[in-house]
């Protein structure tokens, strides 16, 4: 089991190794297009066959092993070109093949996305549930794949948090204390920080300052979440550069809503 | 017989107590009570005299506790090694240029405050050499907030340690003028980042016997004491004051040790004297691990300092004893302290020789001698179960069978030679007090980092 699942991830690393060297070729500004169809095992064949008839375009089709999911590199396309093209390769794919309803998201690209991005959109174009070409914007990756890192001694706080963002579409990782986030923030990269202020080894504020100290190309927004309501505590914080503060007992409702607030 | 009788009808105060402290420690909301706003301001104030070795730790305790509002006062009292330039380093601190000092109290002259505004709740006083009860007086006249607890720089507090404590002084705030807290022995425990991480007994023999003789202290004593307002002392290495009464006994009496009894005393003199309602009460949930002194010469040095601080009390306050206008502070504590801790020693000595001299001369036989002294030993024995028992009940701090084993083994091995030890201490200390001899004696510390490595 174990080795299936190391193969299939090194066959997914490949898969996007692959795409991101093909769309690194074409420093000009290309369309990505990623083909999703259920149950259709000559689908590759079709679409490359599809792919060699567009003019100017010479590139190979390719599928992700451990999914089936299709990609397609077409190199100096503009938004509008790549959509008219994917219509007509959907009328083609549904010409060719009997039932088959391919699910397609498609975007414009300046430079390479990061494999995060790639993987988001991959996973798009299969879960799609509509049959419509899903044009993928900056605001799809923002949503979804922000990470929250989760700073607080008290377990049940901890994993509610965690269940409840998890749920929303974060990205989180749990810390117990500020010494172990401190070193947790610059390898994990965490888009936000939610902590409490009342922490093991470290106090609040001067946490609060080491995160913002932290050489990072960018530093994650901070909301505290805490037990602590006293006026002065809370006009410190603001002064030091949290961008809220949720006091304890919360709302889950609100906390969701000032996150989002932050990220956007 | 008496002394155990005493000492039987304190501990049972205590077990009647236990309950109630059992209660509110299981169903206090302290969190939610640590971040609110009613909860009064504290000054900590830290004295530390060449503490280098164990202030960052205490300190970056100290800087996390679960408190809503609270500021930390390091008082440098002129150390000689480094320890102003510890702190300064691992806390970037400039020299404030108009510090505020709002208290009148006299101090040894203060060479300047140090402050960073990223800790903003981090001061730390330069002063010159006065020892601990002026330096303590330096941070009340520094501080800024109605109560002040003063704190060992050698302890460490758990998280919840002050908020447990004022939520006891919230509970009658007119009338608390002092709250101690339970001292435990920390060596043996494993210290990380400023708390303690593992609780577990010393290895060592010395601070073992310090850790029954703390809990036997505290638990039975103390709680007992406290049911009845005759507490005569807080302990220095963590208590909670109410500033402006502190103020208006005129502060701690510097150049001589026991200045925490002497506060209490003053306190309670104060107090009584002017017919005001009041109460120094005791937190037992409220915990404060502590280095003991784990070898022999140092153990003997404090323990002599003590048996000098307390005679130096009664003496000073002898007007109180036995006077009926001091109520259970003239009646019962101070007649208890001077007879039982005080003169005890010669009680023991006298009544040893006695024994010798019986033996001697052949006037008593060895059957009353040996009932004598086992039920000596039982009751006392008795006594430490008791403690025991009202720590398994209330706190169970120690949570691995063999330390209770450990910890009943030693209760008994304590009655051959450590109490004879402790007798022989205060004697010396009391000699040490004829001779005018008022220094504080060396006091090592160990870092707690070596702690870690050695438990």
């Amino acid at each position: 089991m174990s080795q299936s699942v190391t193969l299939q991830r090194g066959q997914a690393v490949d898969f996007y190794g692959r795409l991101e060297e093909e769309v690194r070729e074409h420093q000009s500004g290309a369309a990505l297009l990623f083909l999703y169809c259920e149950g259709q095992p000559g689908t590759e064949s079709c679409v490359q066959q599809f792919v060699d008839q567009l003019p100017g375009v010479e590139t190979e089709v390719l599928r992700d092993e451990s999914t089936g999911v299709l990609a397609v590199v077409m190199p100096g396309f503009t938004l509008d070109a790549a959509h008219y093209q994917a219509l007509l390769l959907k009328q083609h794919l549904q010409s060719r093949l009997q039932q088959a309803d391919p699910r397609i998201t498609l975007a414009a690209i300046q430079e390479a996305p990061s494999m995060q991005t790639m993987k988001q959109m991959a996973e798009t174009a299969r879960l799609s549930i509509s049959s419509d070409i899903h044009i993928f914007t900056e605001e799809d990756t923002g949503g979804a794949q922000s990470r929250i890192l989760i700073v607080d001694q008290d377990k049940a706080v901890r994993e509610f948090l965690q269940i409840r963002l998890t749920m929303q579409g974060y990205e989180t990782l749990e810390a117990v204390d500020g010494l172990e986030a401190l070193e947790l923030i610059p390898k994990w990269e965490p888009d936000l920080v939610l902590t409490e202020l009342n922490l093991y080894g470290i106090d609040g504020l001067p946490f609060i300052h080491h995160i913002q100290q932290l050489d990072m190309k960018h530093p994650p927004k901070i909301v505290v979440l805490t037990e602590k309501r006293v006026e002065q505590t809370i006009s410190q914080c603001f002064q030091s550069g949290v961008d809220d503060y949720v006091t304890k007992p919360f709302s889950p409702v609100e906390l969701d809503a000032r996150i989002r607030r932050c990220l956007h | 017989m008496a002394v155990s009788a005493l000492y039987f009808v304190i501990i049972m105060l205590s077990f009647r107590n236990i309950w109630d402290i059992y209660r509110r420690a299981s169903y206090s909301k302290y969190n939610t009570l640590s971040g609110s706003e009613l909860v009064p301001s504290v000054s900590l104030l830290v004295p530390a005299y060449n503490e280098e070795l164990t202030i960052t730790e205490n300190v970056r305790c100290l800087m996390t506790l679960n408190y809503p509002t609270y500021e930390v006062i390091v008082i440098n009292d002129g150390s000689s090694d480094r320890t102003l330039d510890v702190l300064i380093k691992e806390y970037e601190l400039t020299l404030l240029p108009n510090p505020e000092v709002r208290g009148r109290l006299e101090t040894k002259p203060v060479r300047g405050v140090y402050y960073n505004p990223q800790y903003p709740h981090l001061y730390v006083i330069d002063k010159e050499n006065g020892g601990k009860a002026d330096s303590l007086n330096a941070g009340i006249n520094l501080s800024r907030y109605p109560l002040i607890s003063s704190i060992d720089a050698d302890s460490l507090l758990e998280k919840d340690a002050l908020i447990r404590m004022a939520r006891m002084y919230m509970e009658n705030p007119e009338e608390t003028v002092a709250i101690g807290g339970d001292v435990r022995i920390a060596n043996g425990c494993v210290i990380e980042n400023g708390a303690v991480k593992n609780v577990s007994l010393p290895r060592k023999m010395w601070p073992m016997f310090q850790s029954i003789e703390y809990m036997k202290a505290f638990l039975g004593g103390r709680i007992g004491w406290s049911q009845i307002n005759g507490l005569i002392i807080v302990s220095g290495a963590f208590g909670m004051f109410r500033k402006d009464y502190v103020i208006a006994v005129g502060g701690y009496r510097g150049g001589y040790p026991g200045e925490d009894m002497n506060i209490i005393i003053k306190l309670h003199r104060y107090m009584l004297e002017n017919k005001i309602r009041y109460r120094v009460a005791f937190c037992p949930e409220a915990v404060c691990w502590t280095q003991a002194p784990d070898t022999y010469n140092i153990l003997s040095n404090q323990r002599k300092r003590w048996g000098r601080g307390n005679l130096k009390n009664m003496i000073e306050n002898r007007d109180m004893v036995f006077n009926p206008k001091y109520k259970v502070m003239g009646l019962l504590t101070m007649p208890y302290n001077v007879i039982f801790e005080a003169l005890n020693p010669y009680f023991r000595i006298t009544g040893l020789l006695a024994l010798l001299g019986y033996v001697m001369l052949d006037m008593t036989n060895w059957h009353v001698l040996l009932v004598f002294g086992l039920v000596n030993f039982l009751s006392g024995y008795l006594l430490s179960i008791g403690a025991l028992l009202l720590e398994e009940i209330a706190f169970r701090r120690y949570t691995k069978l063999s330390d209770l084993v450990k910890m009943l083994l030693f209760s008994a091995l304590k009655f051959v030679g450590y109490h004879q030890l402790g007798v022989l201490w205060r004697v010396q200390g009391h000699i040490q007090y004829l001779q005018n001899n008022n220094s504080w004696g060396t006091m090592t510390r160990q870092s707690w980092k070596d702690k870690k490595e050695a438990a």
